[in-house]
C-alpha cells in the first residue's frame, strides 16, 4: 500500500488567494493511499522544503505529490528534497494548482474543487510511479553558433577563448551583421567599423573558431550536449582556399550595376562581390541570379583573370555535419518596411507617408550608410534624389512601433537613441542645417544615455516636436510632413528636404522557420522566448540551446554584447562537466507487444530507435523489433502517439499513469 | 443486359497464372505461392497455398475471387512456408496493400514474386458466387477502381480488361454524408456503430492490422470498452478508421465480411479523401518511406493553428 504525501502550497497568497488551501489538504487527506497531507505558505522555501523532508521520514512516506506551481520551475527543486530524504526522485510529482488553477479563476468554490481533482489526479498518478535511475550521457564540447552579427561574434570569442571550439554559421557572405552597417554609434559616439572590424579579425583568425559563411542550418538533431547539425554551405563559386582576396574578379567583372543590399541600395557592386571592404572573410561570392555568366552562359571574365584559378562555376552546395553540444542563437533583426505588406502578413504599412515611393524618404539604416565615412557618399548627408545636401531634415519615430493598428505593439528601443545620434551626426556635417524630431516621448533608460539625448537638443539645438505625423508627401523637390505638435497643441507642417524614419526593430525574415528546425518556441512577433522572462533570460525552454542579441528582441549593442557573453557562460558551464545528468524519461518497447512496422522510428525527431532482432535459443530469427537507445531518447513521447498497438511507452508518462489520472476524475 | 461486364479474359487469365505458377515453383524460384481455388459451391473460389508444381493446375482466377491474400502474408504468416521466396496473385486493389506493408517493414520486395491480375472486376458480397458479373453485380469498390492493371510486378499475363463506365457509390454517399450537418451525420455513424457485435472480422481480415495484441484487446489500462456497447463500439470504429488513415487503399475487405452490414469502407474513403485533400496524398501506388500522417514538413497546412 501506498503512503502517499500530500503538500499543498499557499504560494505566498498567490494559490491562497482564490484555493481554500486548507480544504484541499483536508480532503485529499481522505483518499485511499494518502497517509499525510498538510499546507504551506511557501513550500519552495527552505522550510518548506524541510517540512516535506521530515514528513518523508517520520511518515515513513512512499510517494509525494507537491501541489503548487508549474513543475517548469520547482520540480526539479523538490525532486532534489525528496532525493536527499532519501526517496527515488521520480516519485515525486507536482499538482498545477498556480498556473493552472488559481491564477485562471476567480470563484473560490469553483477552484478549490479544481484544486482537489487535480490534486486527486496526481495522487492517482504517482501511485503507478515507478523508480527510474538516473541517465548519464557524454558532453559534446562544442558549440554552434547561429548568426555572425555582434551577439554571435562575442559569443564565439567567449567561448573559444575558454577552449572550447565553435562552430559559427552566418548566412550572409560576411559575418558583422547590422553594427558593421553603422556610422557612429551612441551614446559614445565612437566609430562602429573601427570597434567591430578588430573583432571580426579576431573570429578569423582564431584557431579555436570554424567559420561557415554564406551558409545555413539545414537540419537539426539530437538534444543537450549531443546535437546533430547539418549546415548547408551554399556554392559561393569561388574556391576559399585558394582565393587570395585580392579584387581583381570584382574590378573586371562588367556587370556592375547591380544595387548594394549592404549600402541599403544606394551603392552599386559588381555580380562578383564582398558585401563591403572590411568583409570576412574577404572572399567574394557570385551573386548567381545577377551574373551574365549564370544568366546567359557567356561571359566567365572573373574566371579569366582570377590569378589562382579559385573562380569555380561548377561548385554546388555541400551539407556538413557537425556535431555539437551547445547552440547559441544570435540571428538578430530586420527592419520594419513601410511598402505595401501582402495579404496575410500583420503588418500593413504606411500608405499615409507613401508606402516607400518618395525617394527622400529613407530609413535609419540607410541614414547610417550616408553618414559612414565608407558609405557610398563617403560619409555626407545627400538626397538619394539629386545627391543636394538637405538643410532642412526631419525624423520620424515609432513608426510601426507603439502602432497595434500597424501590427506591432511592442517598443523598438533603440529608435530614441539612434534618432538623437543622427541629428548630432546631421549638424555636425550640415552647420546651416536644421533637424527635426516627431516623437511620442523619450525613452532614454541607459547608461549616459539620458544625458546623450539633451546633447542633442541642448548642444546640438534638435527641434523635437511632441506629436504624431499623419501624412507625407512630395511637392516639388520637398517633402510636406504634416504632423501635430500636442505640447502645444497646434497641427505643424515643415517642408523638409529629407526624412529619415525610425523604423520598427523585428526578427529576421524565416526566425520562425529556425525555430521550427531547432525545436524552440518564439512569440507572436517571432522573437524566440526565453525560458523564462526574469531568472533565465538567456535560455531556451530546450536545453541546450542559448539566445543571444537581437533575435530575442530589439535591442543595443551594450545590451547584445551582455546577452551574448552571459550565453557563452551559460554554455561554458555546461562544458565544465565531462557527462551530464539527464532526467530518465525515456521509452521503453514493449516487445511481446510490439509488430516491427517502425512507425516510431519514422516519427521519432531524435533518431532514437533502432532495430532489435528477436531470436530463440536456436538462433532462429522470430522477429525483429524496436528498441529504443536511452542515451539519444529526448523523451518527446512522439512513439508513443504514434504506435499503432501502444508497444512503446515513455518512463514517466506510462499509459496506466494517464489513464488512472483521466479516471480520477 | 447492356450492362454486363466481359470476363471472357478470366480463362486466359487462369492458364497465364497456372503456367507461371507451374515455372517458378519447378525452378524453385519461390517455394509457395499464394491463390484462389474453385471451392465447394458452384463458381465459389477460396484463397489456396500451394508448394508444389504438380498443384498449380488448382488456381483459378474469376469474378469471384474476392479475398485480399495480402492478409496471408502479414497475421496468418504461420500459414505460410518460412525461408524462401513467396509467389502471390493480387489483383490491383490487393496490390495496394501489399504496397503499404513493404512500406511498414512487414514484408520485403525481394521475398515476393508478385503475379498481377488484369481485373475488370469482381462480385459483389450480396451477389451469389455463379451470378454474372453486370453493373448490378460488381463490388462498390470496383466501381471506383484505379488500379485495374496492377503496375510493378513480376508478371501480369498479356489481358487487357474492358471495362464499363459506372457511378461510383462510395463518392456518392460520402457526398451525401457530407452534405450533412454534424448532428446528423454524427447520427448516422452511431446508428451504424451500433450495430457491431465486435466480431472483429474487419479486423481479421484486414491486411494493415497486423498488430499481435490490437490495442483493443489491452487490459492494463484498458484503452476501449470490450463489450459491445455503444460507447465501446464507437471507440473501436474511431481507432480503426484512424489506424487505417493513409493506409487503407480500399480492398473493402472489412466492409465485405462485416456481418452486420456496417459500411466500413466508407470511412476508409473518407478518410483517404481527407488525406487527398490535405497533403495530396493517395496510398498504395508506391513504397513510401514515410506517409503523411508519419511525417512534418514546413510546408504542411500550418493554418488550423490560430
Ligand atoms: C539604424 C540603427 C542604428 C543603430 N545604432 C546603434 C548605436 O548607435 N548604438 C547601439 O548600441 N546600437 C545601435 N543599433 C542597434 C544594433 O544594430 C543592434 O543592437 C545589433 O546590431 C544587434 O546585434 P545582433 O548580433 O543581435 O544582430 P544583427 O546585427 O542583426 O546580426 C545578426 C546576424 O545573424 C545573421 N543571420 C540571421 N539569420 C540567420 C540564419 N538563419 N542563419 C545564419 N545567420 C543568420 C545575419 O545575417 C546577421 O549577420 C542600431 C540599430 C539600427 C537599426
Ligand atoms: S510503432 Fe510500436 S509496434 Fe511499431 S515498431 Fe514501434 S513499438 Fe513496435
Ligand atoms: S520518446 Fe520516442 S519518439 Fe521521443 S525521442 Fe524517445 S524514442 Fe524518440
Ligand atoms: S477494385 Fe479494381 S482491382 Fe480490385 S477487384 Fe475491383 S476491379 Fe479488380
Ligand atoms: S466486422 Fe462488423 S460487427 Fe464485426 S467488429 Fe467489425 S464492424 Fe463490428
Ligand atoms: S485497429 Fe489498430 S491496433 Fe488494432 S490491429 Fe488494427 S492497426 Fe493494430
Amino acid at each position: 500500500m501506498s503512503r502517499i504525501g500530500v503538500f499543498i502550497c499557499h504560494c505566498g497568497e498567490n494559490i491562497s488567494r482564490t484555493v481554500d488551501v486548507e480544504r484541499v489538504a483536508a480532503q485529499v487527506g481522505t483518499l485511499p493511499g494518502v497517509a499525510f497531507s498538510t499546507d504551506y505558505k511557501y513550500m519552495c522555501s527552505d522550510p518548506g522544503q524541510g517540512l516535506l523532508k521530515k514528513a518523508i521520514q517520520e511518515q515513513r512516506l512512499s510517494h509525494v505529490v507537491v501541489a503548487a506551481c508549474s513543475p517548469r520551475m520547482h520540480e526539479k527543486t523538490f525532486r532534489k528534497a525528496v532525493e536527499s530524504a532519501g526517496l527515488n526522485p521520480f516519485l515525486c510529482e507536482m499538482a498545477n494548482i498556480r498556473e493552472h488553477c488559481s491564477w485562471v479563476h476567480e470563484d473560490r468554490e469553483e477552484a478549490t474543487q479544481k484544486a482537489i481533482e487535480i490534486v486527486g489526479m496526481m495522487v492517482e498518478r504517482v501511485k503507478k510511479n515507478r523508480v527510474l535511475p538516473t541517465i548519464t550521457v557524454p558532453v559534446t564540447k562544442r558549440s554552434l553558433v547561429i548568426g555572425g552579427g555582434i551577439a554571435g561574434i562575442q559569443a564565439a570569442l567567449d567561448i573559444a577563448d575558454c577552449g572550447h571550439e565553435v562552430v559559427l554559421v552566418e548566412r550572409e557572405p560576411s559575418i558583422g551583421g547590422h553594427m558593421a552597417q553603422l556610422s557612429e554609434t551612441f551614446p559614445t559616439l565612437d566609430c562602429s567599423q573601427c570597434i567591430m572590424t578588430p573583432k571580426m579579425v579576431d573570429v578569423a583568425n582564431h584557431p579555436k573558431i570554424k567559420l561557415y559563411t554564406y551558409a545555413e542550418i539545414e537540419h537539426v538533431e539530437g538534444y543537450i550536449g549531443n546535437f546533430q547539425v547539418t549546415v548547408r554551405k551554399k556554392a559561393r563559386s569561388v574556391d576559399e582556399d585558394k582565393c587570395t582576396g585580392c579584387g581583381v574578379c570584382m574590378t573586371k567583372c562588367p556587370q556592375k550595376k547591380i544595387p548594394n543590399t549592404f549600402d541599403r541600395n544606394l551603392g552599386m557592386r559588381p555580380a562578383i562581390y564582398v558585401p563591403f571592404p572590411q568583409a570576412v572573410p574577404n572572399t567574394p561570392v557570385i551573386d548567381r541570379e545577377n551574373c551574365t555568366k549564370f544568366k546567359t552562359g557567356k561571359c566567365g571574365v572573373c574566371q579569366k583573370v582570377c590569378g589562382p584559378g579559385a573562380v569555380d562555376y561548377e561548385q554546388e552546395d555541400q551539407l556538413i555535419v557537425e556535431p555539437v553540444g551547445a547552440i547559441v542563437v544570435a540571428t538578430g533583426f530586420d527592419l520594419y518596411s513601410i511598402e505595401e505588406k501582402p495579404k496575410g502578413s500583420p503588418i500593413k504599412g504606411y500608405g499615409e507617408f507613401g508606402h516607400g515611393k518618395i525617394p527622400d524618404v529613407i530609413d535609419g539604416m540607410t541614414f547610417e550608410r550616408l553618414a559612414s565615412a565608407s558609405g557610398p557618399t563617403g560619409g555626407k548627408i545627400l538626397r538619394p534624389s539629386d545627391g543636394r545636401e538637405p538643410k532642412q531634415i526631419v525624423f520620424i519615430q515609432c513608426v510601426g512601433s507603439r502602432a497595434r493598428e500597424k501590427g506591432i505593439s511592442y517598443c523598438s528601443k533603440i529608435c530614441c537613441m539612434y534618432t538623437a545620434k543622427h541629428t548630432m551626426l546631421y549638424h555636425h556635417k550640415v552647420h546651416d542645417g536644421q533637424a527635426y524630431v516627431f516623437f511620442m516621448d523619450a525613452r532614454t533608460p541607459g547608461k549616459s544615455y539620458d544625458e546623450f539625448w539633451r546633447r542633442s537638443i541642448e548642444e546640438e539645438e534638435a527641434v523635437y516636436i511632441r506629436g504624431m505625423v499623419s501624412r507625407l508627401y512630395q511637392k516639388g523637390d520637398k517633402i510636406v510632413v504634416m504632423g501635430s505638435d500636442i505640447a502645444v497643441g497646434v497641427q505643424v507642417e515643415i517642408e523638409a528636404d529629407m526624412v529619415v524614419l525610425a523604423t520598427a526593430v523585428q526578427p529576421q525574415k524565416g526566425a520562425d522557420t529556425l525555430a521550427q528546425k531547432l525545436g524552440i518556441s518564439y512569440d507572436k512577433y517571432h522573437f524566440y522566448s526565453e525560458a523564462h522572462a526574469k531568472l533565465r533570460p538567456v535560455e531556451c525552454a530546450t536545453a541546450g540551446i542559448y539566445l543571444a542579441g537581437a533575435c530575442q528582441g530589439p535591442k543595443d549593442i551594450p545590451d547584445t554584447v551582455s546577452q551574448a557573453s552571459a550565453a557563452a557562460a551559460k554554455v561554458m558551464t555546461l562544458f565544465a562537466k565531462d557527462k551530464l545528468e539527464r532526467e530518465p524519461i525515456v521509452a521503453k518497447v514493449r516487445e511481446a507487444g510490439c509488430v516491427g512496422c517502425f512507425y516510431c522510428r519514422k516519427v521519432c525527431p531524435y533518431g532514437a530507435v533502432e532495430e532489435k532482432e528477436i531470436r530463440d535459443r536456436q538462433g532462429n530469427l522470430i522477429k525483429v523489433v524496436a528498441y529504443v537507445n536511452p542515451g539519444v531518447c529526448g523523451g518527446c513521447g512522439t512513439c508513443q502517439a504514434t504506435c499503432p498497438s501502444k508497444s512503446v511507452e515513455l518512463d514517466g508518462y506510462t499509459d496506466e499513469q494517464i489513464v488512472a489520472m483521466i479516471e480520477s476524475l | 443486359m447492356t450492362n454486363s461486364i466481359d470476363t471472357s479474359i478470366y480463362t486466359a487469365i487462369t492458364e497465364a497464372i497456372q503456367d507461371e505458377a507451374r515455372r517458378i515453383l519447378s525452378e524453385r524460384s519461390v517455394i509457395a505461392v499464394v491463390g484462389y481455388t474453385a471451392a465447394r459451391r458452384k463458381g465459389s473460389a477460396q484463397p489456396v497455398v500451394i508448394t508444389q508444381a504438380d498443384d498449380a493446375g488448382k488456381l483459378i482466377f474469376s469474378a469471384a475471387c474476392v479475398n485480399n491474400l495480402a492478409v496471408y502474408l502479414t497475421k496468418a504468416k504461420k500459414e505460410i512456408p518460412k525461408g524462401g521466396k513467396i509467389g502471390i496473385v493480387v489483383k490491383g486493389c490487393d496490390l495496394k496493400a501489399l504496397v503499404g506493408l513493404l512500406g511498414e517493414s512487414q514484408l520485403k520486395r525481394e521475398e515476393l514474386y508478385l503475379i498481377g491480375v488484369p481485373c475488370a472486376g469482381v462480385l459483389a458480397s450480396t451477389a451469389q458466387p455463379a451470378r454474372e458479373l453486370t453493373g448490378d453485380t460488381i463490388a462498390p469498390k470496383c466501381r471506383e477502381c484505379d488500379n485495374h492493371l496492377p503496375q510493378g510486378c513480376d508478371f501480369v499475363p498479356d489481358q487487357r480488361p474492358v471495362t464499363l463506365e459506372l457511378a461510383g457509390k462510395y463518392s456518392a454517399e460520402i457526398a451525401r454524408l457530407e452534405a450533412m450537418t454534424p448532428a446528423e451525420r454524427w447520427a448516422y455513424w452511431k446508428e451504424q456503430f451500433k450495430k457491431c457485435i465486435k466480431c472483429y472480422a474487419c479486423r481479421q481480415v484486414c491486411p494493415f492490422c497486423f498488430c499481435e495484441q490490437c490495442l483493443c484487446d489491452r487490459n492494463k489500462p484498458q484503452m476501449v470498452e470490450t463489450t459491445p456497447r455503444p460507447a465501446g463500439n464507437t471507440a473501436w470504429h474511431i481507432v480503426r478508421a484512424m489506424h487505417l488513415a493513409g493506409r487503407c487503399a480500399g480492398c473493402a475487405e472489412c466492409e465485405r465480411v462485416c456481418p452486420m452490414d456496417i459500411p466500413l469502407n466508407l470511412l476508409n474513403r473518407k478518410m483517404a479523401k481527407e488525406l487527398k485533400e490535405l497533403y495530396d496524398y493517395e496510398a498504395g501506388f508506391e513504397v513510401r518511406e514515410k506517409g503523411p500522417l508519419a511525417m512534418y514538413d514546413e510546408k504542411d497546412d500550418q493554418s488550423f493553428i490560430k
